[in-house]
């Protein structure tokens, strides 16, 4: 039987996801839970299990792909499963190969295979250099056969070759690299001596050249949330806490306990909506802004009503630096944002993803802090938001 | 719109607009057309008009040129490319040469419109175009119309050239419906630039223009961004457009159903080297069909002529193999 991998739903609001490696080829051999792709969602890069035991006879998406939730991604024969475990055993790697070659006819066409093939045998073409090889390497005094000879550039030379050298000639190592990142035209120097960063710099400055940077899938993610947030009709509570800090125990973390505590008193703060329903959560899940190196992420914190300050405190270390799996984002009902630390006084937050609410805190004057609600006003109405905000500022003081 | 309804508004027009214009062939009068390309003319201009011939492809061309010289337009249908054979002597003797022979006193406003190309089973004996063998025929104009845009535009200026026009069409693309583009100063002679790219040129025409549209979206996910020409029109052929891609790209792909030997792609590839042998970073790649009658079995037929998937990897291959 044919068993379709689909690419699979990893959070609420993933529509597509990217491959990012295949871990299996055409003929490997699967068990159910082997990993056989690496697939990024918005959130998290995830490896994502065969499902079932069999032999890989298909993969119908290549590397950089975007497919769109629920497609199928490879297909595994299950039928062969039963041949390969008494072969593998004793030969994992030589004996699952031999048979899905003749399966490969039917393969849609596989870029990296085929480039594989091709790039291990031995080039066809001789010859010193293509035509328009030859007319650039003369427009700009580049000797190809002897950069030939010294093996710099290969045999025949193409144009991308002396492209290289004419800039190897005329730029410095790092000015090099400044028109590789803004892609400037070497046409627009003037190409009688060697051309130093400086010189580039000044240019990209005086031409204010933008220097271009990909989004980065978790950029777009948060891209995509904070406009969808924005669309939510909210209320706003503006409010004042009294707070003792802890030592040794980050305020954030003293702030998630409170808040915690006072969602286990307020159902609809456990709240989310989906279609015409309203699903509560026992769970008091916090979704915490945290500002990590490879960027803002809303990491969510499970069940903080159980967990002790100390254990708070050391998530808020962990999630700095560890590697966020879909369960360290996903199944928060309510969120927070701390911007005390970098001396901010005040400000509003955008609601997270699905939450009913976000709670914006800034820095601590005299063991006050100011503190600002968003509310979903779909989820909660004024009362209700005021009764849960009078519940976190008891709690905030006994915590 | 369809196709086919583009050819149909173009012959429609150009019988109101003009009364000398008439058309004639096998099946294009009570019967709507073997493609239904004629449909409803017959009752619309009547049996002088628009007339039903016998089977004898000799005859309708030779009929046609005969009404040419009397002052008609005539537009002659013959049914499949590979019939045309039969009146050969016709248009190559006869409609290609009278100008010439006549020191210019005769001209031949005829138009030949003919489908054919490899469709689906027709085997060896209908599924060719003879392009090639079009083109290489001085005193006519050779016209591809691979979209519904061209068949209308293209047709209409065929029938008022006062040339023999060799209208060629494919069999597939007849029920494809197709966007409809407004052009104002229409160019039957200027090739179009379907996707602009600066990797590679492929040019291409007639069906196998769907077929690279496809292999467009694989080659692009392998980070080749590829220009894409339709040549339009075979004979005169558009190397200004061909030669101005290839100043950018370096590199040039020609995609063809015909088979390769003599093909269309060999005459583009050597005017290619004429007119832009600097340019060129890699040689020029044929994708063309088969040196073989075109076979009968699906699965044959299909490894005879270029598909999307062949066109990839062929390309892909000749990159390697090239080192680019």
């Amino acid at each position: 039987m044919e068993y379709k991998v689909i690419m699979p739903i990893l959070s609420d609001t993933m529509d597509k996801g990217k491959i990012v490696k295949w871990l299996v080829k055409v003929g490997d051999y699967v068990k159910k839970d082997s990993p056989v792709v690496e697939v990024e969602s918005d959130k998290a890069t995830m490896q994502i299990e065969a499902g079932v035991e069999g032999v890989v006879k298909k993969i119908l998406a290549s590397v950089g792909e975007e497919v769109p939730v629920k497609t199928p991604i490879a297909i595994i024969d299950t039928e062969q499963k039963a041949a390969k475990i008494e072969e593998s055993k004793p030969q994992t790697q030589t004996q699952p190969q031999t048979q899905p070659k003749e399966e490969k006819k039917e393969t849609v066409v596989n870029i990296d295979e085929i480039l594989n093939e091709i790039i291990s045998s031995p080039k066809a073409v001789s010859g010193s250099a293509s035509p328009a090889a030859k007319k650039k390497a003369a427009e700009y005094g580049i000797n190809i056969e002897e950069l030939q000879k010294k093996k710099e550039i290969p045999k025949p030379a193409h144009l991308k070759d002396i492209d290289e050298m004419v800039i190897k000639k005329y730029f410095t190592p790092k000015a090099a690299r400044l028109i590789k990142e803004y892609s400037l035209d070497i046409n627009d120097f003037k190409l009688d001596h060697k051309i130093r960063s400086e010189e580039v710099l000044n240019y990209i400055k005086q031409n204010n050249i933008p220097k271009i940077t990909k989004l980065t899938p978790n950029k777009i993610a948060v891209i995509k949330n904070v406009q969808n947030s924005i669309k939510k009709p909210t209320f706003l509570i503006f409010e004042k806490i009294n707070i003792t800090k802890k030592e040794g125990i980050k305020l954030t973390a003293q702030i998630i306990k409170a808040l915690a505590l006072a969602m286990q008193k307020n159902p609809l703060t456990r709240s989310v909506l989906k279609d015409d329903k309203l699903l509560t959560y026992p769970a008091s899940n916090i979704s915490v802004a945290v500002n990590r190196d490879d960027g803002l992420y809303m990491c969510v914190i499970k069940n903080a009503e159980d967990k002790t300050l100390e254990e708070i405190n050391e998530w808020l270390k962990e999630i700095k630096t560890k590697r966020l799996t879909i369960e360290d984002l996903s199944g928060s009902t309510f969120g927070i944002s701390n911007l005390g630390m970098f001396g901010i006084e005040r400000f509003t937050a955008l609601i997270n993803d699905k939450d009913a609410g976000i709670g914006a805190f800034g820095k601590m004057n005299e063991g006050e802090i100011k503190v600002t609600f968003t509310i979903d006003h779909r989820i909660l109405n004024g009362v209700e938001a005021a009764k849960f905000v009078n519940d976190f500022k008891k709690e905030i003081q006994n915590v | 719109m369809l196709y086919r309804e583009a050819l149909n508004k173009a012959i429609d027009e150009s019988m109101a607009a003009d009364e000398s214009v008439v058309i004639l062939g096998e099946d294009v009068g009570r019967y709507g057309g073997s493609y239904r390309v004629s449909e409803g003319l017959f009752s619309k201009y009547g049996e002088k008009r628009v007339i039903d011939t016998p089977i004898a492809e000799l005859s309708i061309v030779g009929n046609a040129i005969g009404m040419a010289i009397a002052g008609l337009r005539p537009i002659a249908e013959i049914m499949t490319a590979n019939f045309s054979l039969l009146a050969m002597d016709q248009i190559i003797n006869h409609a290609a040469k009278f100008r010439y022979m006549s020191g210019g006193k005769m001209t031949i406003p005829l138009t030949i419109r003919m489908p054919g190309g490899v469709s689906r089973q027709l085997a060896a004996q209908h599924s060719e175009n003879y392009e090639t063998l079009y083109s290489s025929i001085p005193g006519l104009i050779v016209l591809t119309a691979s979209n519904a845009t061209y068949a209308y535009y293209g047709l209409k200026e065929a029938v008022f050239l006062n040339d023999p026009v060799v209208f060629l069409e494919h069999e597939l693309l007849y029920p494809m419906d197709m966007e409809f583009k407004e052009i104002k100063n229409f160019d039957p002679f200027k090739a179009e630039i379907v996707k602009e790219g600066k990797d590679l040129t492929i040019i291409t025409y007639l069906k196998m223009r769907y077929d690279v549209l496809e292999a467009e979206k694989e080659l692009k996910k392998a980070g080749i961004d590829a220009e894409i020409i339709d040549l339009n029109s075979l004979r005169p052929l558009d190397i200004e457009t061909i030669a101005n891609s290839i100043k950018k790209t370096k590199k040039c792909v020609i995609v063809e159903e015909d088979h390769k030997t003599g093909g269309m792609g060999a005459e583009i590839a050597a005017q290619i080297q004429e007119h832009c042998f600097y340019d060129l970073d890699v040689p020029v790649l044929r994708i063309a069909g088969e040196d073989v009658p075109i076979p009968y079995n699906r699965k044959l037929e299909l490894l005879s002529i270029p598909t999307p998937d062949k066109i990839v990897k062929k390309i892909l291959e000749w990159k390697a193999k090239n080192g680019i």
